[in-house]
């Protein structure tokens, strides 16, 4: 029942992953016992005895483990039993086999008698111990590849789903259908309209990319976003954008405004018959950083949860895990209404862990 | 239709540019067609649209206000009963499920960017259905039907079906079962929940309450209008064509749209 098709598979695959490593420890027996305890008739005879001792317990130990406890890891108390059992047993049988293959009547009260018997079984539990460790380490290590793999993975998945989000496809052709119709009637604002939208898409990619960028990049994208949108919705959007030139190479990480800004013209503005006004603002209040953006959209519907912390709404949930991870406990986005009308996005941020990025 | 016979249009479209890029196109593949106005938002549509009488609308399914949708389901509510309705184009930019219902739709919709071989076959597919327009009923058919099939892209399965209806009254909160429930009907942002003894307010939307209903127990009349089946005692047909329902426990009687006619229609055996 043990050696169902299954196991074999495994003791194939398996086994010989151990072998390398068991020769280097035969091999290390070998010298140590032949030139440091200088014990044996010569290098040859000993180097025969550690393998076929070796190659045992490799076999017994390893063989065990896979037969008790297949892929899963070892029960480490019975593993540590079956090694003080096992590592003395493949001694004698090693030391037999060692014998017959050199011709010499084998017999185990032959092997007890020779001298540093208890001297060698206990280098046999050492080498065994030592093989373990190595096992061990290797698993370990193995597992811990496919931890960070699968890190790395979730990254980039991340990284494109936020692509996806950032470029919405709906936005994307409505401009080209913009672009379509402006290049035969007016083929300078077409020119216009296309520096802005490969601007845009060139800096979407790009920034979604890069860990860090500055403030004064994250205008420009946004001059070229609003630029866009207001080609499209035409008087029904009017916007702002004010930075102090002091503050322009503030570092700040990418996508953090950007979908603040969207939103406000998604949300707030594109679904407002009369259209508004969209203000981006950057201000320094002692030590935070405070980034607003002002619409004069539809206003934020009052009984939806926007800024408890299980918020459903998952654009601003990304943002506020993010500036906590990045920026730490100080670092807040609320959302709140706009006087008479629309919402009001703002961030604040601490200045220090900004600069120290 | 003669043909010579000047095609009137009516666009909507929120996007100035796109609106006039269309209202070209077709001008330049459709000498027969004549714009009679392009509306900006999903209001002005069926404002427009009311007062102009056109042949056929092209609508945008996002713009301000109200969906190009909703704006045809208005629209088809309120047309005048012995008039043909317009023909329905719809127009989009990218909507994955939408697009999927539309090729099922007897209705044509649109891509943008707008193709030009694209509109050939759309105008060929209308000019063809402008020729055998016979009569109010099959239009009306036509239109119902699709607006029907496109409604139901809303998804309709319910997270969870509702038992009970919470509303605030003053500093309590009451219960009130479905099953005691009449009508409801909205009212700018909140729904109107009716009993056989009182009525309150809740702040809710039509389109979320429905997906929570037991569609056997509960249908939706009108755009505005949900009501429970065993409540009506009637359906009747006023003068003016206009379906109307009676109710078991309560006086008023609730109006019943073109979309849902249908449910009160006798079944042929």
């Amino acid at each position: 029942m043990l050696l169902s098709a299954s196991r074999l598979q495994l003791f194939a695959r398996e086994l010989p992953r151990s072998l390398v490593p068991t020769l280097i420890i035969n091999l290390l027996c070998a010298l140590l016992v032949t030139y440091l305890m200088h014990v044996g008739t010569g290098f040859g005879e000993n180097l025969l005895y550690a393998m076929c001792i070796g190659l045992t317990a490799m076999l017994l130990i390893d063989g065990g483990r896979l037969l008790l406890w297949g892929k899963d890891n070892p029960h480490e108390l019975g593993f540590l039993l079956m090694l003080v059992l096992l590592a003395p047993l493949s001694f004698f049988i090693g030391s037999l086999i060692a014998a017959s293959l050199q011709g010499h009547p084998a017999s185990l009260v032959a092997i007890s008698q020779t001298h540093n018997t208890t001297g060698f079984i206990v280098l046999t539990l050492l080498a065994c111990v030592g093989g373990t460790l190595f096992y061990w380490n290797r698993q370990k290590m193995a597992s811990l590849q496919a931890r960070n793999t699968a890190i790395e993975k979730q990254a980039v998945i991340a990284q494109l789903q936020m692509l996806q989000a950032q470029i919405e496809p709906h936005m994307l052709f409505n401009t080209l259908a913009t672009l379509q119709t402006l290049i035969s009637s007016e083929p300078l604002r077409a020119q216009q309209m296309l520096d802005q939208l490969i601007h845009y898409l060139r800096a979407t990619l790009s920034t979604s990319r890069s860990e860090q960028t500055t403030l004064g990049q994250e205008f420009l994208l946004m001059e070229a976003y609003l630029g866009l949108m207001s080609l499209r919705m035409g008087l029904r959007l009017t916007y702002a954008l004010h930075l102090p030139d002091e503050l322009r190479q503030t570092p700040i990480a990418p996508m953090l405004l950007q979908p603040l800004i969207e939103n406000a013209i998604r949300h707030g503005l594109e679904p407002k018959i009369g259209g508004g006004s969209c203000t981006v603002q950057v201000t320094q209040q002692q030590t935070m950083l405070i980034i607003s953006v002002i619409d004069t959209g539809m206003g934020l519907d009052s009984d939806a949860a926007y800024n408890k912390p299980a918020s459903t709404h998952l654009g601003l949930e990304n943002i506020r895990s993010r500036i906590d991870a990045l920026y730490g406990p100080l670092a807040e986005l609320t959302l709140t209404h706009n006087i008479p009308s629309g919402a009001m996005a703002q961030l604040s941020l601490p200045m220090q862990v900004l600069l120290a990025e | 239709m003669k043909e010579n016979t000047p095609i009137r249009v009516l666009i909507a479209e929120d996007e100035a540019l796109l609106a006039r890029a269309l209202a070209d196109s077709l001008q330049r593949l459709w000498p027969q067609m004549q714009l009679i106005g392009i509306a900006s938002n999903g209001f002005d549509a069926v404002t427009q649209a009311l007062t102009l009488q056109p042949d056929v609308l092209f609508f945008d399914i996002k713009m301000p206000g109200q969906s190009g949708l909703d704006a045809a389901c208005e629209l088809t509510d309120q047309w005048p009963e012995n008039q043909t309705l317009p023909l329905l184009v719809f127009v989009t930019a990218y909507d994955n499920h939408a697009i999927q219902a539309f090729e099922q739709a007897a209705v044509d919709y649109l891509l943008k960017p707008v193709n030009e071989e694209r509109l050939r076959q759309t105008i060929a597919r209308l000019q063809e259905r402008l020729k055998n327009r016979t009569g109010v009923a099959n239009a009306e058919e036509i239109m119902v039907q699709t607006l029907m099939q496109l409604r139901a892209i809303t998804p309709k399965t319910a997270p969870e079906r509702l038992r009970m209806i919470r509303a605030t009254v003053g500093n309590q909160i009451r219960l009130i079962s479905v099953d005691d429930i009449v009508y409801f009907s909205a009212i700018d942002k909140y729904l109107n929940v009716v009993t056989v003894d009182g009525e309150v307010l809740i702040r809710a939307s039509l389109k979320e309450l429905l997906v929570q209903l037991d569609p056997q127990q509960f249908w939706q009349v009108h755009r505005s209008t949900i009501v429970r089946v065993d409540a009506i005692r009637s359906a009747q047909r006023e003068a003016n064509g206009k379906l109307f329902l009676n109710l078991h426990q309560r006086p008023e009687k609730l109006a019943v749209s073109r979309l849902f006619a249908h449910l009160f229609r006798p079944r042929q055996t």
